[in-house]
């Protein structure tokens, strides 16, 4: 038992205690890296644990806890269709593509990393990327080896994060920020239009899947739609994306006149800007994704109690796992011995 | 109305009926529209069911379903979208084109507005609108942004905003920031004119699953192993979970104290803790929540006091839609909900701000948690300029809004813009259908 530890995150001090460390949650992330110095002390209280295995423990154990927790059914619930008895509609035989799609077993995570893929081949090889569509694609029983099988909450590479005192930053962020937005957005849709207009051609096959190699014959032919929406050249006067704005605005506020405010009210988009959004095509699965931004790597996360919930102010060097204090901590040695042996 | 059907100057007249689907991952909202009428949506759940003895139930039949003790489910729909056509189909016959079906219609004779989620990926798309012209045969049909259709709802009287009763409601809204917390995840989509702004929509993978599945663990560790009862702790979830606009304060309340000195708190309740009564499945088909009793739950795990399976609820009542805000509690790299509208909104025109922050509509059965409102609407107030105006509303009933929505655009002329014909599905193929739908109502008004 000599190997049951744990460190207090709390405080800052160190003591020489056997099996305790003291250090102070400088850490950004439980899923991070451990930070070298954290390494180094715990290296001197513990021969052979270091809290780097206690952190890759934990790393792997949080990483299969959301994959637990992302899923449909605790069991795979292989149920099958009942047969259905009178009253069903006739039966008309099935076209192939219908027969196709029937036949999958395909999850959302098969499906997912046959578009990662496709989405990859157009970059390489736009040739083969345009033979290949979802259309044609048999249900294969694995998916391909460079796609991750999992659209689990995945761990973006972490960065460490500079410790800014930042409750009181975020208003004036916010102020600041506003001006650097308006520039990011400029660039980022200029970039984002550019590409556009560049990738054009070899995007299409990946984003709209092209039918004309089906030999099915439903549907037989695909045209370029006529109509295809592009960007308009002129417009009626009054044909602006929100004229209304003319309108009093929604809630009227107490300060709603004050000279002071309302000079900051941010100038109205432009309408070609309005329409440049309202026409921009819809983002990938993945790129629609939120993911930590710098507003969030600033704060650390919370850590909690394992076993009853409350702040985890003490951590198991063994497995990483928090507790809040010694008897709940005594509590998880019976699961992280069953877990990780003695 | 501001609709009226318009038809097209070529081709045959439209279906005068139309199926509005929101095909969700719990639920199936469906219902149909006509010109001049508007059916209230049926609530279908969208699994085949099986109980442990064996009994399988498909989509609605779930309602003769009394037993809900380790009940597995199959779902045709996993993340929000159609992945598993053989149950789907199975779920929509039974549901719609069945001799005996519940809201039975003749696909070559209707038409079909179907909710679809944002960010869908191409083959599933190709699959759905393959299934509904060559399997279903729908004459006339769209897929189109699920929390776009929100805007062709009354906004305004979601903001119970006075106005006179001659006033005119102009659907689609003009400028609306909708958020869509359901099963499979939560979204953030600014609309405008009807039209879902694609670059800034952001998805947090935090949905009620998801939150079930938290509950699930975290009483498997404190009180006994449910993962064999999801449909019981999802009840649980949603009949005793709550949003905490103090987690710092509940989180101490629901302290249990030192080893040697239980804090007062903790023995009285502090007016969080609650005792959940279990369903026995011989006489109570539900659970039940009653107020804290110290030491009921542990005379009745001991047999002393009665046959009832009763535990007691502290922090998971709140640490579950937490997540919602913070989930980076379970190591979810993710901002919370606050942090998302805020990345939605910096890839916009700073211009457009105001107008969203000032009308944000929140959809789904997560916002259905007590304090979902008043907790939004504080994370957002904590990270934009003072002199912003922030407002948040819900609709009536959140789960349903969606396909109101569709059902109002199903009658305005929007409808006409986007719905594609079988005939035209088989002249101009399946690849040109997913353009047209992909480009959405364009810009003109
Ligand atoms: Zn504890
Ligand atoms: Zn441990």
């Amino acid at each position: 038992m000599n190997n049951f530890g744990v460190v207090e995150l709390a405080s800052a001090k160190t003591t020489n205690a056997p099996g305790w460390a003291y250090v102070p949650d400088t850490r950004p992330a439980p899923g991070s890296a451990a930070l070298p110095s954290n390494r180094k002390r715990a290296a001197r209280n513990h021969a052979g644990l270091s809290l780097s295995d206690a952190s890759a423990r934990q790393d792997a154990k949080t990483r299969k806890d959301l994959e637990v927790l992302d899923r449909d059914t605790h069991k795979d619930a292989n149920i099958t269709i009942p047969p259905r008895t009178a009253g069903s509609r006739a039966q008309n035989k099935h076209t192939p593509n219908v027969r196709k799609i029937l036949q999958s077993q395909k999850t959302f995570a098969n499906h997912l990393d046959d578009y990662q893929a496709l989405v990859a081949l157009a970059e390489t090889n736009p040739a083969a990327a345009a033979a290949l569509n979802p259309a044609n694609a048999q249900p294969k029983p694995a998916p391909p080896p460079t796609a991750r099988n999992s659209p689990a909450p995945q761990p973006t590479p972490s960065t460490a994060t500079s410790k800014r005192s930042a409750a009181a930053a975020k208003r004036a962020a916010a102020a600041a920020a506003k001006e650097e937005k308006e520039r990011k957005e400029r660039e980022a849709r200029e970039a984002r239009e550019a590409e556009e207009a560049a990738a054009g051609a070899e995007r299409k096959p990946s984003p709209v899947p092209d039918d004309t190699t089906t030999s099915d014959p439903p549907p037989a032919s695909d045209v370029e739609m006529a109509d295809a929406p592009s960007l308009p050249q002129s417009y009626p006067a009054d044909g602006t994306i929100l004229p209304a704005y003319a309108k009093p605005p929604p809630a009227p506020h107490a300060s709603d006149a004050d000279p002071l405010l309302v000079s900051h009210v941010p100038a109205f988009p432009a309408d070609d800007e309005l329409r440049a959004l309202m026409a921009a095509p819809p983002l990938s699965y993945l790129e629609a994704r939120a993911r930590w931004g710098d507003e969030e790597r600033r704060y650390p996360p919370r850590a909690f109690c394992e076993v009853c919930g409350y702040w985890g102010k003490v951590q198991c060097v063994k497995c990483g796992a928090r507790a809040c204090a010694l008897d709940c901590l005594e509590a998880h040695r019976e699961e992280c011995v069953t877990r990780y042996g003695l | 109305m501001a609709g009226g059907r318009k038809s097209k100057p070529a081709g045959p007249a439209p279906p005068s009926r139309t199926l509005v689907l929101d095909n969700g991952a719990s639920t199936i909202k469906a219902g149909f529209v006509t010109d001049t009428t508007t059916d209230a949506p049926r609530i279908i759940p969208n699994c085949i069911a099986r109980d442990r003895h064996r009994k399988t139930f498909v989509g609605s039949e779930l309602e003769k379903c009394k037993d809900f003790g380790e009940i597995a489910f199959r779902r045709p729909v996993e993340k929000g979208f159609i992945v598993n056509w053989e149950a789907q189909k199975e779920i929509w016959d039974r549901e719609f084109f069945d001799d005996k079906a519940p809201q039975r219609c003749d696909p070559s004779e209707t038409r079909l507005v179907l909710a679809e989620q944002s960010n869908s990926l191409p083959a599933l798309q190709l699959h759905c609108d393959q299934m509904v012209f060559e399997e279903f045969g729908f004459s006339s049909y769209c897929r189109v942004n699920g929390p776009a259709f929100n805007a062709y709802n009354d906004v305004q009287a979601i903001f119970q905003i006075l106005r006179t009763p001659d006033t005119t409601i102009d659907v689609p809204a003009e400028v609306i920031l909708l958020i869509d917390s359901g099963y499979s995840h939560t979204t953030v989509t600014p609309i405008v004119q009807g039209r879902p702004l694609h670059p800034a929509i952001r998805r947090l993978d935090v949905g009620g699953k998801l939150m079930t599945n938290y509950l699930t663990r975290l009483l498997s560790v404190r009180h006994f192993d449910m993962r064999s009862d999801p449909y019981i702790v999802n009840e649980m979830k949603e009949t005793a979970c709550y949003i905490s606009l103090d987690f710092k304060g509940d989180l101490e309340k629901t302290w249990k104290g030192t080893r040697g000195q239980r804090s007062q708190d903790y023995l009285t309740g502090a007016g969080i803790a609650k005792d959940y009564v279990l369903p026995d499945s011989h006489t109570r088909f539900h659970g039940v929540v009653r107020d804290y009793e110290p030491g009921v739950s542990a005379k009745a795990r001991k047999g002393a006091v009665s046959t009832e399976d009763i535990l007691t609820l502290r922090n998971e009542r709140f640490v579950v839609p937490e997540l919602l805000f913070r989930p980076s509690d379970i190591g979810i790299r993710q901002p919370g909900l606050g942090d998302l509208v805020m990345q939605s909104l910096s890839v916009l025109p700073v211009g457009l701000w105001p107008g969203l922050l000032a009308n944000i509509v929140v959809v789904g059965g997560n916002s259905l948690y007590e304090n979902f409102i008043q907790r939004l609407q504080t994370e957002i107030l904590e990270r934009v300029p003072d002199s912003c105006i922030v407002r948040v509303a819900r609709p009536e009933d959140p789960v349903t809004s969606t396909w109101l929505g569709a059902a109002s655009f199903a009658k305005h002329q929007h409808v006409e813009k986007l719905a594609v014909t079988k005939q035209e599905y088989e002249e101009n193929g399946a690849g040109w259908v997913a353009r047209k739908f992909s480009a959405g109502l364009g810009v003109e008004l």
